[in-house]
Parts: C-alpha cells; structure tokens; sequence
C-alpha cells in the first residue's frame, strides 16, 4: 500500500513535471525573440548614438545584418509572385542586388539619428512567426510604434520584417516591386535595370 | 475625355487658389466646411466622369489577387491626381515648409504643432464616443482640458506628461470600427492619401471641427485662418525628409505611399477596436 502510493505519488509528480514543462515551453519560446531583439536593438542603438563617422557606423553593422536579419527571406518575399517566374540566373542576380539595396537602405539612415533609445513591449504570434512590439523614442520626435517579426526558421532566430506605425516594410516593398513590374511590361528583368540604377545612382551620391 | 480634362482643370485651378490645404487629413482643419464640402464634391464628380479611368480586372489568378489586394480601382486616375498634387507642392508648399523649418526653431515648431493637435482634440472626442470607447473619449477630453489650460492653450502637451498621451482618431477611423469597409483607394488631389470612406469621414471631421463655427468678430475668424496656414505648413515640414527619402528609395512611389497608408489605416482601425480598457482611469481601481 505504501508502495502503491509511493508509486502513484512518484508518477503524480512526474505527470505535474511533464505538464509543467509542456506549459512553460511556449512562454520560453516567446521570450526568446524577445531577447534576440533586446540584444539586437541595444547593439544597433550603441552604434547609432556613438560618435563614429557615418563610415564606421555602416562597417559595424554590416556584420550584424549580416548575422541577424534573414535578407534572402526578405528579399523571396518582396519579389511575390514573380520569384516563381524567374529564372535561376535572374534570382541570383536579385538576391545580390537586393542585399546591396537593402544594406543602403539601412546606412543611409544611421547617421540621421542620436540620442535614440527603445523599449521592448509584448511578443505575439504571426502566422509561424513572432513579432516583437518595440518603441522607439527619438528626441525631438514623437515616439515611433515598431514590431520586430522575428522567425526561427532557419535554426536560429532572424529578423524577417519591422512593422512601423502599422505599415510592414516588406509587404509595402513587395506591392512596390509589383506595381513597379507589371507598369513596366511585366518581366523581372526590368526590375533587376531598376535596382541596378538605383544602387549605381547610390554609389555616385556616395562618392561625392 | 474632355469633361475629365475640364473636371481636372476645375480642380487645378480650385486647388491652387486654396494650396495651402495640404497635410495629413487626421490633424489638419484648414478652410471652412463649405470648401472642404465642395472639394470633395468635386472629387467624386470627377470620379463619376471618369468611368474610363478604372483598371480593368485582370484574368490571370495571380495578377487578379494583386489588383484585389492594392484595392486602387481608379488607379490611372488617382496616378494623375498623385502627379498633380507632387508637382504643385514641388514648386509651392514643399519650399515653404522647408524655409519654415530654416527660419523657425525647433521649439517653437513643436509648440505650434502641439497647438494644432489640442485644437483637433474635439474630434478625436467626438469619434472616440462615436466609436464606443468611452476611456479613449475621456483621455481626449482631459487632453482638451489640461493642455487648453495648463498647457497654455495647446502650447505645451501638459497632459502627456500627466500620462494622457495623445491618440488619433477621425470619423473614416470610427465608420471603420462600425464595419464600414474602405472602398476603393482614393489619392485627393492636395490632400493625399484616401479611400472613399475616409473621403466621407473627412467630411464629416470638418463639420465637427468647433473651430470652424467660430462667429465673427473677436479676431477667432484670423485665428483660424492663421491656425489653418500655420498647421498646413507645420504638418508639410514634419514630412519633408520622409517623402524625400521615399522619392529616393522607392521604384514606385505612388504604389509605395498606397500600400502604407492602406496597412496604416488598417492598424489604427484594429488598435481602436482592440482597446479594451476599462472605462474608469488606472489610479481609480
């Protein structure tokens, strides 16, 4: 009997730890994008707010785009319905076109701001993905709304998308594209033209 | 086509004569609401003319999934209206929002700014009670209240301070939590970025507006023609550097500007809806 019970109390306690830890998987795993965003946010607002040239700032946070947002996601996405009527030779030419666009994207903007600093609020579902709320606060400037849509998968987490004042960057970027191709005879090719021109447009900027 | 060609050279010239209208519909009240009235009146003549201005649906799945997506029936039209209206403020409203910004230190612009958003409270009340959110309506009024008063008559947001930060709402916002779909996507010429039930809301807003029943006499009507003025240049100057960057950056500016305004009316309309507060303020409970 006091065997039994021992039993019982024993299988008892391992049901209660393998509930508990069937129920505090999810909260880890909601924390965890969190987190990643944390880090990645304080690591980016160091470099925006440090005194580095506008140079500097873009070579320390190259590696971290590099690590931490999945730009080959991004960019799938942002090409729609067209990715699947490219050719292989046509993706590759994009990808590549589309880091270097994106990257400007980003640097051009590092130098604009200082004194920034943010807050991370509530993680939610989104589809398979996270999305992490985060606030901005610019000084001179009202405070801006973001979300962090982060996804695990690839393995580790990455940045897939950043919502700003409701508006998700690459969904606007995708219905950009589209709308840039199908007035434009509707091939990928010209796209490819556009993006060129713009990063050979950056370049010339840049080196005056 | 010669009526939409008259149509669009009414609008051009009743615009231009008005250029000052220009801004973010959600804080800016400019002129009465006769005009406001009438500029709409002749928007949706013109979309009435213009029949042949619609795109037509595509076949292709995809693409037709696309076109329902963009929700921009009247595209080829609206891409005229979105010409027009950059092509004025190139070479009026964008060079004096930006001698604005050289001329007026910071300081005084965001005190001007704070002004014209304690002046709009009344709508963000009034659509707040339309909408069912008495907590949010109640943060508006105390906004009002606090910032009218100790805020010096709307210079100083007083009430962000006592924990009432400001929030929009408009009437397309509020028939939005009513189940009013958006309808088409709309670019009013001079006045951006729309749908046609924000078109309506717009409308509406400027009839709720109590500055626009100002009588005569004790200088209210310059007031609010200086109010007007100054918050259409003030609102041009806070986007002067995204539009830039969005000229920059984008391939399609037009399809661009299209697709945020649409995702942003959208969140907005969801976060009013999902504000469950309660009714009564945090330190009450």
């Amino acid at each position: 009997m006091i065997i039994s019970l021992g039993r019982r109390r024993l299988f008892g306690a391992l049901a209660a730890l393998a509930l508990g830890v069937t129920l505090s998987r999810p909260a880890a795993a909601a924390e965890k994008p969190a987190d990643f965003v944390r880090q990645l946010g304080s690591q980016l607002v160091a470099i925006v707010n440090s005194n580095l040239s506008p140079a500097e700032k873009k070579q320390k946070v190259l590696p971290l785009l590099q690590q931490d947002v999945d730009v080959d996601a991004i960019a799938r996405f942002c090409l729609g319905r067209y990715w699947n009527v490219a050719t292989d030779a046509q993706k590759t030419r994009y990808l590549g076109l589309f880091h270097q666009v994106l990257v400007n994207a980003i640097t051009d903007k590092l130098g604009d701001y200082r004194g920034v600093s943010f807050t991370i609020g509530a993680t939610s579902p989104v589809g398979e993905d996270k999305a992490v709320d985060a606030i901005l606060m610019r000084p001179g400037q009202p405070d801006a709304n973001m979300q962090w849509v982060v996804s695990s998968a690839s393995g580790a987490p990455k940045v897939v998308d950043v919502v700003g004042e409701g508006a998700s960057l690459r969904l606007t970027q995708r219905q950009d594209y589209a709308s840039y191709i199908s007035r434009s005879g509707g091939t990928v090719e010209a796209l490819l033209n556009a993006l060129q021109r713009q990063i050979d447009k950056h370049n010339t900027v840049a080196s005056h | 086509m010669s009526s939409e060609t008259g149509d669009q050279q009414r609008i051009l010239h009743s615009r231009t004569r008005r250029l000052l209208s220009d801004g973010p519909e959600h804080t800016s009240r400019r002129t009465g609401p006769t005009g406001r009235i009438g500029s709409l009146l002749i928007a949706t003549l013109t979309l009435a003319g213009c029949g042949s201005l619609t795109t037509p649906k595509p076949k292709d799945p995809e693409a037709l999934a696309e076109y329902n997506e963009a929700n921009d029936k009247f595209e080829p039209m609206n891409r005229k209206m979105y010409n027009l209206s950059m092509t004025v403020d190139k070479y009026t409203l964008k060079p004096v929002a930006k001698a604005y910004v050289w001329a007026v230190p910071r300081p005084v612009r965001s005190s001007l700014a704070n002004m014209a958003q304690t002046m709009n409270e009344p709508i963000v009340f009034f659509n707040d009670v339309g909408a069912g959110k008495p907590r949010r309506a109640g943060d508006a009024f105390v906004r009002w209240c606090i910032n009218m008063t100790a805020g010096v008559g709307g210079l100083i947001d007083v009430a962000k301070y006592a924990g009432y930060p400001h929030h929009d709402n408009d009437a397309g916002l509020t028939l939005a939590t009513w189940g009013v779909p958006s309808g088409p996507y709309l670019f009013l010429p001079m006045m951006g970025p729309s749908s046609v039930r924000d078109g309506i809301g717009y409308g509406i807003d400027t009839g709720l507006m109590p500055l626009n029943y100002v009588p005569r006499g004790y200088g209210l009507l310059t007031f609010n023609w200086a109010y007007n003025i100054v918050n259409t240049i003030n609102s041009r100057a806070d986007r002067i550097d995204d539009l830039d960057n969005l000229e920059k950056d984008a391939l399609d500016p037009y399809a661009t500007i299209r697709s945020a305004y649409q995702q942003q009316r959208k969140a907005l309309a969801d976060s009013i809806k999902n504000d469950h507060r309660a009714t009564v303020p945090d330190w009450y409970n």
